[in-house]
């Protein structure tokens, strides 16, 4: 995106070339990777059309001006449906943008259309009964999942259909699509961006974030959504930094620890290969590496899934009284769930949150970061229920949380990036995990492990 | 507790119906045995020393 922002205005090429450009890929991948719901050609050529007029008149409305992008599609976006990938909301048309869809726009982006998603968000393979699978551009004979919930925005972003996106993410909704996709996610500080106009999942586990291919897109991204907003209560009136200016390059003497049992250790042999050569890297670069346990995370899963479970069942409530057949099997099965979690139930699990956070926060007092992988395993195969972790068999869904859910619990911003291949060439990615409020520290850490490595520069040979 | 016993559908109907929900038998049995495992695991969690632990309220916006 800096690139393409850079191109459009120094006039190389202009806003209505790049946002064909992208509608031409779209047209000819999309069918097969299904990673948009709806697709807006007239608008966003329209809007290309407008911003290539303000250049020519001298007005630029900063690095992001006619730059196409494209978000999840339970972002509200004036009169363009916005379904959460639902046959619930197939046909809502909201009446007002999202905010940080709002301050995208404002920016100068163009919103291209809306990306697919696991059903109302939740699920971590990125399945959809009603607009399709999303396929990972990495499986050569689309045969892999691509993550979720936010599958159409990794695949998107994967296979160049769209330079970034905004994904959403309450158990690891943008980190898992980035490991299995080979881009880069940001989860930032539960606070740090609005939620204001986006279909909730759990509100106190949902951060919306951005969906890129380098640190550099994410720091660019976040720089024009984060900030306090009175539409959300819950956002910070902390000032935003300047998140580009953060990336140095520089991690000599950054205190990095890397997350080993239940994260590192439970990762399949390649996954674990590939954190500890980035271990390795940072370490080259002059971080310095520790190891880190974090005790609490052995209860995360139940606690994390009862939170959610009773949060996403208190908004959907209605619907799965009047229309439960409309939603798909197994998303409307973890519905369900929520009837039979008590209160008691969701306070013990917040009393874990509790504990979890006081520990993250304690590890990152001597360090500032934390190295882990986003996934311990690969993209799996559509419909493959079972797999074998480090430590044992793993229910797949379970294995996709695994190593992201924690600091959805915790709040801690925490950003995915690919770092290697496995043998079958499928992407693998690290996770970076840094202080509140401390994203700066984080892309700065995946920035210049960027500089270092190329990975993230790969593509599928599909794309 | 019913956390350590065998969840029949009879069990699942009747707390559905606290809840507001009139699911029907079929519908119960197949989610019965993903209600068994969550109870399971949040029989783990009552067994855990958590008396005096404040629980997260608010989610430190600063």
């Amino acid at each position: 995106m800096a690139d393409l922002g850079r191109m459009i205005a120094t006039k190389q090429v202009s806003p209505v070339e790049v946002v064909q450009a992208h509608l031409d890929r779209i047209a000819a991948l999309d069918p097969k990777l299904r990673a948009f719901i709806t697709v807006c050609p007239d608008a966003a050529l329209e809007a290309a059309r407008a911003a290539e007029a303000d250049l020519v008149s001298g007005r630029t409305l900063g690095p992001l001006h006619g730059v196409p992008w494209a978000p999840k599609d339970l972002y509200s976006t004036k009169g363009v449906r916005t379904t959460g990938g639902s046959k619930i909301l197939a046909d809502s048309v909201p009446g007002d943008d999202a905010s940080v869809v709002a301050r995208l726009a404002r920016a100068g982006a163009i919103l291209l259309g809306k990306l697919n998603m696991h059903e109302f968000a939740y699920g971590p393979e990125g399945l959809n009964a009603h607009y399709g699978d999303t396929r990972n551009p990495w499986s050569a004979d689309a045969h892999r999942v691509a993550g979720g919930s936010s599958s159409g925005s990794g695949a998107a972003v994967a296979a160049g259909l769209a330079p970034g996106s905004l994904g959403s993410d309450t158990g690891g909704s943008i980190r898992i699509p980035a490991s299995l996709c080979g881009i880069t996610g940001l989860k930032p500080t539960y606070g740090r961006v609005s939620r204001a106009g986006v279909l909730p999942l759990a509100w106190s586990m949902d951060h919306v974030g951005p969906m890129t291919r380098s640190a550099r897109d994410c720091a660019l991204m976040l720089g024009a959504i984060a900030g306090y907003d009175p539409a959300d209560p819950t956002t910070s009136v902390l000032p935003v930094p300047d998140y580009g200016a953060a990336l140095t390059g520089d991690v000599k003497g950054l205190r990095v620890g890397l997350l080993r049992a239940s994260f590192t250790d439970a990762a399949t042999p390649d996954v674990r290969a590939a954190v500890e050569s980035a271990a390795k890297a940072l370490e080259g670069a002059g971080a310095v590496v520790d190891e880190v346990s974090l005790t609490h995370v052995a209860h995360v899963a139940t606690a994390s899934a009862v939170i959610v479970a009773s949060e996403a069942l208190a908004y959907h409530a209605p619907w799965m009284r009047a229309r439960a057949q409309d939603y798909q099997p197994d998303v409307r099965e973890r519905l369900r769930l929520g009837a039979f979690v008590t209160g008691a139930h969701y306070v013990r699990s917040q009393q874990i949150r509790a504990l979890l956070t006081r520990e993250v926060d304690e590890a990152l007092a001597r360090r500032d970061v934390l190295l882990a992988p986003a996934t311990p395993i690969a993209a799996p195969v559509l419909g493959e229920r079972e797999t074998t972790l480090g430590d044992g068999p793993s229910d797949v869904r379970a294995a996709l949380l695994r190593c992201t859910r924690p600091f959805n619990f915790s709040g801690h911003p925490a950003c995915a990036a690919p770092c290697g291949f496995t043998a079958g060439g499928l992407p693998i990615g690290l996770q970076i995990v840094g202080r509140p409020f401390d994203e700066a520290t984080v892309l700065r850490t995946v920035d210049a492990y960027q500089r270092i490595t190329d990975w993230h520069t790969r593509r599928p040979a599909a794309a | 507790m019913l956390a350590r016993m065998e969840i029949s559908v009879d069990s699942l109907r009747r707390t559905a119906a606290l809840a507001g929900f009139a699911w029907t038998d079929a519908e119960l049995d197949a989610i019965r045995p993903a209600v068994q495992r969550l109870l399971e695991s949040l029989a783990e969690l009552e067994r855990l020393p958590l008396g005096a632990v404040e629980p997260t309220t608010q989610y430190r916006v600063l």
